[in-house]
């Protein structure tokens, strides 16, 4: 009888533990039906569905590294111009590297050292932040909106603004491919890129280290940690993801622009505090980001089937959506504070 | 105060930087030290410096505010197209005063979230930035306007005097919202020097927990510096109108990342609780003489988002360099004071 209790609430204490993921499944549920009732069934096509699965990877792997950092008690705002600065150093990359006339492995070769090149670009904007933040000790906001400009302002300088064109077709080839005649690449793409964080956040010393620094900076440096380059490599991986969300960005665009991640500032942060990552540091799930990333682009391709809704009201719900979010999260963890 | 004290100041590098820049660039052009040219550079320093102005009491509070150049575009929109439906002929200050109370109460917003929400003010104000930019192009559908209403007309073709450069023939003239400048660095000054408000800003930038205990009312504060910043947006959205005479969507664009570097250039520590109105408006001026002669400086205009960065991370690291430098120090020196005293244990 009391074992059967204990379990009862074993089970309701799991649910209410992982309350967020279930609030999200059912947000993400009642979107669906919704759209799908306000649209006549046009937003639930298999076409649409995979319209989805296709777009929502670019946006999806942005947030994976914003919640890196937040995660750790900081933000990130350098991961679009890290995004946009790897997207056209590599696709400038690329058009030198690729042979006229290759054959098919050789254009994966070339893609395959674009991917590597673009990594390690990412990886030294990362480092170049997360140096700014844990050697000097500049607030990470600062630091990445400083860094954002450096790295965007080297973007535009290379370019002058205009778009790099004329890419090799094989990026868009790869981007725009679908396996098994279903599942969009990217899609694959960002699974891969979201198991890897996940691994990173729940399997491995790093991963506890930075819930522990974003839980309590001091603490964690008392007790033997070395902060510093839990920071650096932070925001290191970050940057290397967000240089995977600029040659998806490229390969879907087939050009690379300094303005292209733009839009995607506001969307990250609201995908991150959505999945109910703390903006304070030490809390957040791989999960509770893959479901609120579905979630947007849901609304976002849903918004898109209505052709009075202009582009522009979309920042106005984005911007409303975030705040409600946020609302809602302070005060529902504010009860449970006052029940328990 | 001493000669020493000077020295230890930022405002003092400042204008050092700030000599030798302008010596620069008359040296290069010889160009810099002629009337026009001198009232040009004040009137270019209208609407930055009464936007940083507004934003150096949120940063000296410990927060940030990146939605008052959405606030101003919003007023600034909002206002002229109230004008042009109503066909108003009454006098100008009205429509200031309708800015400043739209911009107050988009910035009370802000306020209001940051002091019971308790969360990270960018993160914030990011949210409340979009839903101002989403209102003003989708809601009041704005993106031009080249005829302004006749008082707002009016007050762009008035100014105080003209000056005329005899060798290169062209001509400037001061705008009377040079006053609304002056106007906006006294009154934060005063507020942040002479009253127990600006004290109570200080201190709850820097702890805001040592500052409730104390017996400022913390969230009162919080409130009222985004109000007031939004208040400051507000007005300097209106100004922008009649010194351009058109309103254009794009105005303000990057403005949030210009005025934080004029004012961590300045001297305030983006952690709060330190700074002072006349470096910030020293920290505006530099950042305009940089961005207004980069051509003279030799730095391509393509690069001058670059510039920017540089400059705010520049400015940052210095301050943050300090503070972690000072840290390391009690630390040493507390770790040095216990071994010492383990030592006269034994």
């Amino acid at each position: 009888m009391n074992n059967a209790a204990a379990n009862k609430t074993g089970i309701l204490e799991r649910i209410r533990r992982d309350n967020n993921n279930v609030k999200l499944v059912i947000m993400m549920i009642l979107c669906l039906l919704v759209l799908a009732a306000a649209t006549g069934g046009k937003s639930a096509t298999p076409n649409q569905l995979q319209l989805i699965a296709y777009l929502f990877p670019e946006m999806g792997v942005l947030a994976l590294g914003m919640m890196l950092a937040m995660v750790s008690g900081g933000i990130d705002l350098t991961v679009i111009a890290v995004a946009d600065l790897s997207g056209i150093l590599s696709c400038m990359v690329m058009k030198e590297l690729m042979p006229p006339e290759a054959n098919l492995a050789i254009q994966l070769l070339v893609l395959l050292i674009t991917l590597i090149f673009a990594l390690a670009v990412g990886a030294v904007c990362g480092i170049f932040t997360g140096t700014l933040i844990a050697r000097i000790g500049i607030p990470a906001m600062v630091a990445t909106l400083g860094a954002s400009d450096i790295i965007l302002g080297i973007a535009v300088g290379i370019t002058n603004g205009s778009a790099v064109k004329e890419l090799p077709p094989i990026l868009n080839q790869v981007v725009n491919a679908r396996l098994f005649g279903a599942v969009p690449s990217t899609t694959i793409i960002f699974a891969i890129c979201a198991a890897i964080v996940a691994f990173i956040l729940n399997k491995t010393a790093l991963g506890f280290k930075i819930y522990m620094i974003g839980s309590n900076k001091a603490a964690s440096k008392y007790s033997g940690m070395n902060n510093e380059k839990i920071y650096t490599l932070t925001y290191m991986i970050s940057g290397m993801l967000a240089s995977v969300s600029g040659l998806l960005m490229c390969g879907h665009f087939n050009s690379a622009r300094s303005d292209f991640g733009k839009a995607y500032l506001t969307p990250a942060i609201l995908i991150c505090v959505l999945a109910g990552v703390n903006p304070n540091g030490g809390r957040g799930k791989v999960s509770g980001v893959v479901l609120a990333v579905i979630i947007l682009q849901m609304l976002s391709s849903g918004f898109a089937l209505f052709q009075n809704i202009s582009d522009y009201y979309k920042n106005l719900i984005w911007g409303l959506v975030l705040i409600l979010v946020m609302i809602v999260n302070v005060t529902s963890e504010r009860r449970k504070v006052w029940k328990g | 105060m001493s000669f020493k004290k000077i020295l230890k100041r930022n405002e003092f590098y400042i204008v050092i930087i700030i000599i030798a820049l302008s010596l620069i660039i008359q040296a290069k052009s010889g160009q810099f030290f002629t009337e026009n040219n001198l009232v040009d550079l004040a009137r270019s320093l209208i609407v930055p410096g009464m936007m940083a102005s507004g934003l150096f009491m949120v940063i000296a509070s410990g927060n940030i505010d990146v939605s008052f150049p959405y606030t101003a575009m919003l007023c600034m929109f909002g206002v002229t197209k109230l004008f042009q439906t109503i066909d108003y002929q009454g006098p100008v200050a009205a429509g200031f005063l309708l800015a400043a109370v739209i911009g107050a109460f988009l910035g009370l917003i802000n306020g209001i979230l940051a002091a019971w929400l308790k969360l990270p003010t960018l993160i914030i104000t990011l949210g409340t930035c979009t839903i101002y930019l989403g209102f003003t192009q989708g809601v009041l559908k704005s993106s031009v306007i080249s005829v302004l209403p006749t008082p707002l007309a009016d007050m762009a073709a008035t100014n105080l005097f003209s000056v005329r450069n005899a060798v290169t023939n062209l001509g400037s003239s001061m705008p009377i919202s040079i006053f609304l400048l002056i106007g906006a660095l006294l009154l934060v000054g005063f507020i942040m020097k002479y009253t127990m408000l600006g004290r109570g800003i200080y201190a709850v930038g820097g702890d805001p927990v040592a500052a409730e205990r104390v017996g400022f009312n913390v969230k009162a504060i919080r409130i009222f510096v985004f109000t007031f910043c939004g208040m400051m947006g507000g007005i300097t959205g209106l100004t922008q109108v009649t010194l351009s005479g058109m309103c254009q969507i794009n105005f303000f664009d990057g403005y949030e990342m210009t005025i934080i570097a004029a004012v961590v250039l300045g001297g305030a520590s983006i952690a709060g609780g330190s700074g002072s109105v006349i470096g910030t408006f020293l920290g505006v001026l530099l950042m305009k003489l940089i961005s207004n002669n980069l051509i003279l400086l030799g730095i391509p205009t393509n690069w001058s988002k670059l510039m920017t960065g540089v400059l705010i991370i520049a400015g940052v690291c210095i301050s943050s360099y300090k503070a972690v430098a000072a840290e390391r120090k009690i630390t040493s020196n507390i770790l040095d004071s216990k071994s010492g005293k383990e030592a006269a244990h034994e």
